[in-house]
């Protein structure tokens, strides 16, 4: 966790109200894994106090160059907007934990929803890298929302659903999940809280459905792990991106929690973003 | 008869009121600053990260004693400057760790502290509001048992001393933690919420009601000798009996204030946004707040006063010291800006050298009226 001054590169609206802004901070990108995130002021005391959290995108520690994806939703991210290359905002980060990916697992499954694609997108350079298949399902409204395909690596295989069925598949990007659910060997999601609830109840069942639980596979089964624990990511078939308004994003105002399985609650900023589907009580009503 | 012209020296003390009627109170107000280039910056200020200032300061600013007793009447509470930070926006002090140079705080306020663990309120827990944010994280904490064999034994070695706040739903409930925190290493002091808007009305109670929060002042004071602040609540029509019903009980100092009770709505308007409902606003929204209630409680106790609401660059810390307060309390901006409370310290500091102070004791309570109670040396004939 670091403080600095990062300094506007390139911004460009990658598509309506969705914004591509690159930042020079060669102090937070150094040692950055997929699903951290920065916390970002903007603006100035007299209309807006709190910082907004910014998943990484993409990351290149070569350049000290960091990527953020956001869409404006209010005074602070436009505010960013009207950022001009050479002038900077304040960031802190890298902040939470990062998705686990076990070191078996050959097929990665990433899952986003909307702008979730801003919580997933690093993880396919971070699984490339290691020599890993990809498979990207994104969903979002409509044709005009989608995330182009440029903007991704050309090894990962994307595929496109739309509610109203102007591009890909008509419908939500939950229904691809079964197409992909045995080829997968760990999936990743961020998105919507229904999404990545149904996403959960999907793969609850998966172990039933494929029988794989028989076939004696070591992910140390059996095994329990603390909540929150690197270990017990790792061990999940769905890791997942959670979402909290979030104050302090360093673990100080439990502002941020989510509700899990143990009936204790956990900071989205520091024992997330990143957690282990089973872990999180998705009925709860948090 | 005439009346003597009051001299106003030079030297920059703070004239004492003698209770002089002149025709225009002489009295030495902060000068008007240059805007500082912090605080509103977006930048950092290379210097502050690198913990440069300390080495670059001049030897006038090293000379200026920040210290200050928030417990004179009792067994003395001696901070090392008077810039403290707010229960609840500073965790148990450890999490700002990385990028806040922890051990050069005045003291730290830790997260509100409950007999048994609590889970807090349900999502979502804080929001923006203009100049302002909304929470209702409903003292969501381990326990005061977990929180003594978790923490204290790392703030034994801290420089920076640790008062803990305690809430509780009873007066039993106060006097068990307060009982338990008593002795432990690296408890410095203990700051009673009485006022916590987001749990349940046992809680609220007290903060509003003169005779409970005497009553709960009073049984805590018994059976703890560690230094006690009292938090007081901005959600009551005269919050100035109660501050007298709290010194009277004794507490060594009072706190003022706690968020002021309000609520958001969610984007479609069809329900409240916080989990809770109710949430507690803070942030420079409530700065003229909270600067009105030290201003009236600061004339009518003798204990010291702790100012707390709003505090975002020095301006505002020599607002409440001017207004009454002889420590004030940096709390929301802190989420904005991690880095602001040692900041604030340096520039009190610098302050003060540059008005030729060796402390800053002078620039406390210059803007309050003269006591009602002092007499005059005038005669009645001046009188309006």
């Amino acid at each position: 966790m670091r403080l600095a001054a990062a300094e506007l590169v390139d911004q460009r609206e990658i598509l309506p109200g969705q914004w591509l802004q690159s930042y020079h901070a060669p102090s937070l990108t150094a040692g950055v894994r997929a699903g951290q995130f920065v916390h970002v002021r903007t603006g100035d005391y007299a209309g807006l106090l709190l910082r907004r959290p910014f998943s990484f995108n993409t990351v290149d520690a070569a350049t000290g160059i960091l990527t953020i994806h956001f869409r404006t939703i209010g005074g602070g991210t436009e505010w960013l907007t009207r950022l001009r290359p050479g002038e900077s905002v304040d960031m802190l980060g890298p902040l939470g934990k990062p998705f686990e990916v076990d070191r078996r697992s050959r097929h990665v499954l990433l899952i986003a929803g909307g702008l979730g694609m801003a919580g997933v997108r690093l993880l396919a350079d971070e699984a490339l890298r290691a020599g890993r298949q990809i498979v990207m399902l994104f969903g979002a409204a409509t044709a005009r929302d989608v995330y182009p395909s440029s903007l991704l690596p050309d090894e990962v295989e994307y595929v496109v659903a739309t509610d109203d069925g102007s591009m890909g598949h008509h419908g939500h990007v939950t229904d691809l999940v079964p197409d992909y659910e045995a080829w997968a060997d760990q999936a990743f999601a961020c998105g919507p809280f229904p999404m990545l609830r149904a996403l959960a109840s999907l793969a609850a069942g998966r172990r039933a459905r494929l029988g794989v639980a028989s076939l004696g596979r070591k992910r140390g089964a059996g095994r329990t792990h603390a909540t929150g624990s690197p270990e017990a990511r790792r061990k999940a078939f769905l890791q997942v991106s959670m979402e909290q308004n979030m104050g302090c994003a360093v673990g100080a105002c439990l502002g941020c929690v989510v509700m899990t399985v143990a009936g204790t609650p956990q900071r989205v900023c520091r024992e997330g973003p990143i957690f282990a589907a089973e872990e999180i009580a998705w009925e709860a009503g948090w | 008869m005439k009346a003597k012209r009051k001299v106003v020296t030079s030297a920059g003390k703070a004239p004492v009121s003698q209770g002089t009627r002149s025709a225009i109170p002489r009295r030495r107000r902060p000068s008007r600053l240059p805007p500082l280039p912090t605080g509103r910056s977006l930048a950092i200020d290379p210097a502050v990260l690198s913990g440069e200032p300390r080495a670059t300061r001049s030897q006038a600013i090293e000379a200026v004693d920040l210290s200050v007793d928030l417990a004179p009447r009792g067994s003395g509470l001696r901070l090392a400057n008077p810039i403290l930070v707010a229960s609840g926006t500073f965790g148990y002090g450890v999490e700002y760790g990385e990028v806040v140079d922890v051990q050069r705080l005045g003291a730290i306020c830790c997260k509100g502290t409950t007999l048994r663990p609590r889970i807090g309120n349900r999502t979502p827990r804080v929001t923006e509001t203009p100049a302002g944010m909304l929470n209702s994280i409903g003292l969501q904490n381990p326990g005061v048992e977990a929180v003594v064999e978790r923490y204290a034994p790392t703030w034994v070695g801290w420089d920076t001393k640790v008062i803990v706040n305690v809430a509780g739903e009873s007066v039993a409930d106060y006097v068990a933690v307060c009982r338990r925190l008593d002795g432990v290493p690296g408890v410095a002091g203990i700051e009673l919420n009485i006022s916590c808007p987001n749990v349940g009305r046992e809680g609220l109670q007290f903060a509003i009601d003169a005779d409970a929060a005497g009553e709960v002042t009073a049984a805590v004071r018994r059976v703890t000798d560690l230094p006690l602040l009292v938090k007081l609540s901005p959600n009551v029509a005269d919050v100035r009996p109660i501050a007298r019903a709290i010194a009277d009980a004794g507490a060594d100092a009072l706190t003022a204030v706690n968020t002021l009770s309000g609520i958001a709505l969610a984007a479609d308007r069809r329900k409240p946004l916080l989990g809770n409902v109710f949430g507690g606003l803070s942030g420079p929204a409530i700065k003229p707040v909270a600067l009105r209630i030290v201003y009236e409680v600061a004339q009518i106790v003798d204990i010291p006063v702790v100012a707390i609401g709003g505090v975002t660059e020095l301006a505002d810390v020599l607002d409440y010291l001017a207004a009454g307060a002889i420590a004030v309390q940096v709390g929301t901006a802190i989420f904005a800006d991690p880095t602001l409370p040692v900041r604030l310290i340096d520039e009190l500091a610098e302050e003060c050298a540059r008005r030729g102070l060796s402390s800053y004791g002078p620039l406390i309570g210059t803007a309050l009226p003269r006591r009602p109670d002092a007499p005059s040396s005038k005669g009645v004939e001046y009188r309006p």
